[in-house]
C-alpha cells in the first residue's frame, strides 16, 4: 500500500509493522509526530499497544527498555538533546541487552532549527557501543525501524534508530506492508539476576567482554547485509565519495547534476563499520566523507586518503546544503566548474519575522506584568526550554540552558547576586521533566527567588502534546510544589493586564514576607489548543485610534503582539488576519490608549 | 519529470496544507516527490516556507537557483524566498505590486479581496493555488486533481475550498 509520509509517521507504521507494543518519549522536535502518530494507528485499529508520553526522556526510556526486557518489543522516542538525559540509562542498557526489540529513536537537528545545540547522535551510538542506523529519506524510515527492530532482537541489543530534521519533517510517498497483522506478545520477565542486575565488578565484566564481542559480531552483520551488494556495484572509478542518511541526498544529487565521475556509497549504518570498508577506502586516490553532522564514520575510517571535516574539506556546523557540499568537491578536486547554486535574485530589503510568541498568548502578559513590577535593573529572569524562550523577544528572559535548569540556575543567581530578586519562568510541562529536582533542592537549602510556572496545560512549541495534570487531575502542580516545600500562589489567567500587574505586585508583596522559594502557578491556555482557548479568549479584536497613537514604540518594543507593526503613516496598525482577539492590548498596554475595540463587519 | 516549488508564507496561513495538497497530487499522478517544510519558532505568524521536489530527487530541500514557481502568501516573505527561484522562473504573490524581476510575476492583492469579502480570509492559501493553476502553463497538476487531493484531505470543508479555487480562477483571468 502506497501513503504519502512525512518521515515520522513513517517511522511510526515502521514501529508498528515491526510489532512494536510499548512505546514511550517525551516531545521534542523534531522527534514529536512518532509518538503522536503510533497513538493514531493504535485508537484507529484497536491495537493492544502501549503509547504514552512519559514526564522526561529518561524516564520513557527506562519505561519502554523494562518492556524490552520483559520480552515484548519496545522503543523509546526523543530529540538529540533528551538523548543527554537519557544517556544514563542508555550507557547501562548497552551492557545488559534485551529480549524483545528495543528500539532507540532519536531525532537530530542539524542547524539548529528548534533546539539549543546540534549534536550528532551517532556518536552516542558510538560511545554506547550500540549499532545505529541512518535513513536518508522517510521511505527510508520506515524500512530502517523495522531492521532495527530485527537487529536489535537478533544480537539482544538496543539500536539506535538516528533521524535528522530533513527525514522526519519531510514528505515522501512510502511503500507500507500491505494486510500486516499485528501479533501481541506476552510480556513474561524471566529472572535473571546476573544479567538484568549486575553488580560491580564480575557480572558487569563479563558484559563489557559480551559488548566489544557483539560489536564485531554486527560489524560483520553490517557488512554482509548492508554494505557488501553495494560495494559489488561500484563502477571502480578514481575518486569515492562515501556518504550516510540525509547527507547523502545532497551528496548525490550534486554528483548527477554535475555529472561527476566518481563513485558513491551510501552507508545504513554508521556504526560499527566493517573493516572491509577501510580494505575497499585503500583502492581509491581520495575518499570524501559527507556526513551530518559530526566526522563518524570520518573518523572510524581514518587514512591519509579519507577527506572530509577533519580535514577541513567540508563545514563544520550547520546544516549541509548542496552549495556547501559543491564547494567541497571544489575543494577536494572532484570539480573545477561553476557553482551552479548561486543565486541569481538577491532577496530584497525586507522585513524578518522574528520567532515570537503568538498573538493573545498569556506568556506575553506575564512576562509584561514581572517587567513592570519586578523592574528589570533590579532583577534577574532565568527561564527554560518551551516556547515561553520567546519572551526573549520582551527582553523578559536572561538565561536559557537546558530543560529544569532555570529552577538551579535562579538558586545560584540569588546566591551569586543577593542584591537582585531573581524571577524565573518554567513551563508545566519542562517543570515536570526537570524542574521538580532543583526545586526540592533550593527549599532544602532555603533558598529565596521567585519560580513562576506558566501552566497551559499542553507541551505547545512541539505540537501541543498532553502534559501529566492534563491527562489526570490527581498529578496536580499546586501539590507536587508545595510537596517540595516550597509556598504557592496560584493565578488564574484573565486576559486583562492590570489584572495580571495586580496580582504580581502581590506576589511581590509576599516575597519580601517569607524566607523560602516562592512558586507562583499561572493557571493560562494556549491560543492553538481548540480544546480550551474558546473559554478563554473573550473575542475582543483590536485596531488603532491613529489620532492617538504617538509612535512611542511601548507596543513594538514591549508587548510585541504579532499583528503591531508602523504604516506608511508612521503609526501602529494590526493586522487583521493575526489579531486572535485576546483584547489585552486594549486593556492598558498603550499609554496613549491608542488601541481601541474594532467593529466587526 | 523535474519540477521545484517552493511556498513561503507565515504561520497560520496555511502553507503546509498547499504541501499536503501537492504531494497528493504528485503520488496520484505516480511521480517521486520529496517536499520539507521550514518553519521558526512561533506556531503563529512566524515565518513559514516549503519546499517539494516532484521527479527523481533524493533529498528534501531546494537550493538557491533552482525553483522553478515561488507561491508567496505575503510579500514580504516571497521577497525573502527569491534566491531559492531560477533565473526565468515563475512566482504567483499576493501583493498589491511586486518589484519587475527576470521571471514572470503574478501578483494578486488577496488580502485586500478577502478584506472585500470576495472570499473568506481563511482560505487565502486556497485562492493563491487557483492563481497558479489558472497562470501557471507548466504547473503540473490540473485543477480537477487539485480538487481531487483537497477532498481526500478534509471532505468536509472541500466545497467551500473548491468555491475559493473556482473564484480565483475566475479572477485570474482579468490579470
Ligand atoms: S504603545 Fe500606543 S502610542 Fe506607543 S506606538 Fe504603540 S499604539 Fe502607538
Ligand atoms: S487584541 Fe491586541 S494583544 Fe490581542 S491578539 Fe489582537 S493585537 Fe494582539
Amino acid at each position: 500500500m502506497k501513503l504519502t509520509l512525512m518521515g515520522n509517521e513513517a517511522i511510526a507504521w515502521g514501529l508498528i509493522h515491526s510489532n512494536t507494543q510499548m512505546v514511550s518519549g517525551y516531545p521534542g522536535t523534531p522527534s514529536s509526530e512518532i509518538l503522536t502518530t503510533v497513538q493514531k494507528i493504535k485508537d484507529s485499529k484497536n491495537l493492544p499497544v502501549y503509547a504514552q508520553w512519559a514526564t522526561n526522556e529518561k524516564v520513557g526510556f527506562e519505561v519502554a527498555y523494562a518492556g524490552a526486557i520483559a520480552g515484548v518489543n519496545a522503543a523509546a522516542t526523543m530529540k538529540q538533546v533528551g538523548l543527554n538525559v537519557a544517556s544514563d540509562a542508555l550507557m547501562s542498557a548497552s551492557f545488559i541487552g534485551n529480549k524483545g526489540a528495543f528500539v532507540l529513536i532519536v531525532a537530530d537537528d542539524p542547524g539548529f532549527n528548534s533546539s539549543q545545540t546540534e549534536q550528532d547522535s551517532r556518536e552516542f551510538a558510538r560511545f554506547a557501543r550500540i549499532p545505529v542506523l541512518d535513513p536518508a529519506t522517510p521511505a527510508e524510515a520506515y524500512e530502517f525501524t523495522k531492521l532495527a527492530s530485527e537487529i536489535s532482537k537478533k544480537f539482544e541489543i538496543p539500536v539506535m534508530l538516528r533521524s535528522v530534521m530533513r527525514v522526519s519533517h519531510s514528505r515522501e510517498i512510502v511503500e507500507i506492508d500491505d494486510n500486516f497483522e499485528f501479533k501481541e506478545q506476552k510480556g513474561n520477565f524471566q529472572r535473571d539476576i546476573p544479567r538484568w542486575a549486575a553488580v560491580p565488578r564480575e557480572g558487569r565484566l563479563k558484559q563489557a567482554y559480551e559488548q566489544l564481542e557483539r560489536i564485531e559480531a554486527i560489524k560483520k552483520y553490517n557488512y554482509e547485509n548492508l554494505i557488501k551488494s553495494k560495494i559489488d556495484k561500484l563502477k571502480g572509478t578514481k575518486n569515492l565519495i562515501i556518504s550516510s542518511g540525509a547527507a547523502y541526498g545532497y551528496a548525490k544529487e550534486v554528483v548527477d547534476e554535475l555529472n561527476l565521475d566518481v563513485d558513491i556509497l551510501k552507508i545504513d549504518m554508521p556504526y560499527p563499520l566493517p573493516d572491509e570498508l577501510k580494505e575497499l577506502v585503500k583502492n581509491y586516490e581520495k575518499v570524501l566523507v559527507v556526513e551530518e553532522t559530526y566526522p563518524v564514520i570520518e573518523e572510524e575510517l581514518r587514512s591519509e586518503n579519507v577527506f572530509g571535516r577533519m580535514s577541513g574539506h567540508i563545514h563544520l556546523v550547520d546544516e549541509m546544503n548542496k552549495e556547501r557540499v559543491l564547494e567541497a568537491y571544489k575543494k577536494i578536486g572532484f570539480y573545477e566548474g561553476e557553482n551552479i547554486y548561486k543565486p541569481y535574485f538577491k532577496v530584497e530589503d525586507v522585513n524578518q519575522r522574528k520567532p515570537n510568541l503568538c498573538p493573545g498568548c498569556p506568556h506575553r502578559d506575564v512576562f509584561f506584568a514581572i517587567k513592570k513590577v519586578f523592574r528589570p535593573k533590579k532583577s534577574i529572569y532565568p527561564s527554560d526550554i518551551g516556547c515561553y524562550t520567546l519572551g526573549i523577544n520582551l527582553e523578559a528572559i536572561d538565561t536559557v540552558l537546558c530543560m529544569g535548569a532555570s529552577v538551579s540556575m535562579a538558586h545560584g543567581l540569588s546566591i551569586a547576586d543577593k542584591e537582585k530578586t531573581v524571577i524565573a519562568t518554567i513551563g508545566d510541562s519542562t517543570f515536570f521533566h526537570g524542574g521538580i529536582p532543583p526545586l526540592i533542592n533550593a527549599v532544602y537549602q532555603k533558598a529565596k527567588f521567585i519560580l513562576v510556572i506558566l501552566d497551559n496545560s499542553t507541551v505547545a512549541m512541539t505540537g501541543r502534546q498532553t502534559t501529566p495534570e492534563r491527562e489526570n487531575p490527581q498529578v496536580d502542580l499546586k501539590k507536587v510544589a508545595e510537596g517540595c516545600g516550597a509556598e504557592v500562589m496560584e493565578y488564574f489567567y484573565k486576559p486583562d493586564i492590570n489584572e495580571t500587574i495586580e496580582f504580581f505586585k502581590k506576589v511581590k508583596k509576599r516575597y519580601q514576607e517569607i524566607d523560602k522559594p516562592l512558586v507562583v502557578i499561572s493557571r493560562q491556555y494556549c491560543v492553538l489548543d481548540k480544546e480550551r482557548a474558546k473559554d478563554f479568549l473573550p473575542g475582543i479584536f483590536a485596531t488603532v485610534d491613529e489620532e492617538k497613537c504617538v509612535a512611542c514604540d511601548v507596543c513594538t518594543t514591549q508587548f510585541v503582539c504579532p499583528p503591531m507593526h508602523y504604516n506608511e503613516r508612521g503609526k501602529i496598525e494590526i493586522d487583521p488576519l493575526l489579531c486572535i482577539g485576546c483584547g489585552v492590548c486594549i486593556s492598558g498596554i498603550c499609554p496613549t490608549d491608542a488601541f481601541i475595540p474594532r467593529r466587526e463587519k | 519529470m523535474r519540477y521545484q516549488i517552493v511556498i513561503a508564507g507565515f504561520g497560520g496561513q496555511g502553507v503546509v496544507f498547499l504541501v499536503k495538497v501537492l504531494s497528493i497530487c504528485a503520488s496520484k499522478r505516480g511521480y517521486k516527490f520529496l517536499g520539507t517544510e521550514n518553519h521558526g519558532m512561533s506556531q503563529r505568524g512566524g515565518s513559514v516556507s516549503s519546499h517539494i521536489k516532484i521527479g527523481d530527487f533524493h533529498n528534501p530541500l531546494i537550493d538557491f537557483s533552482q525553483a522553478d514557481l515561488l507561491i508567496g502568501l505575503d510579500k514580504d516573505e516571497a521577497l525573502l524566498n527569491l534566491p531559492y527561484l531560477k533565473k526565468d522562473g515563475k512566482v504567483v504573490v499576493n501583493a498589491e505590486s511586486f518589484p519587475k524581476i527576470d521571471a514572470e510575476v503574478f501578483a494578486v492583492d488577496a488580502n485586500a479581496l478577502a478584506e472585500k469579502g470576495i472570499f473568506d480570509a481563511k482560505g487565502l492559501n486556497v485562492f493563491m493555488l487557483g492563481i497558479t493553476l489558472a497562470k501557471i502553463k507548466d504547473f503540473p497538476f490540473s485543477t480537477q486533481e487539485v480538487k481531487e487531493a483537497i477532498k481526500e484531505i478534509n471532505p468536509k470543508f472541500a466545497a467551500k475550498n473548491f468555491e475559493i479555487l473556482d473564484k480565483a480562477i475566475e479572477y485570474a483571468k482579468n490579470i
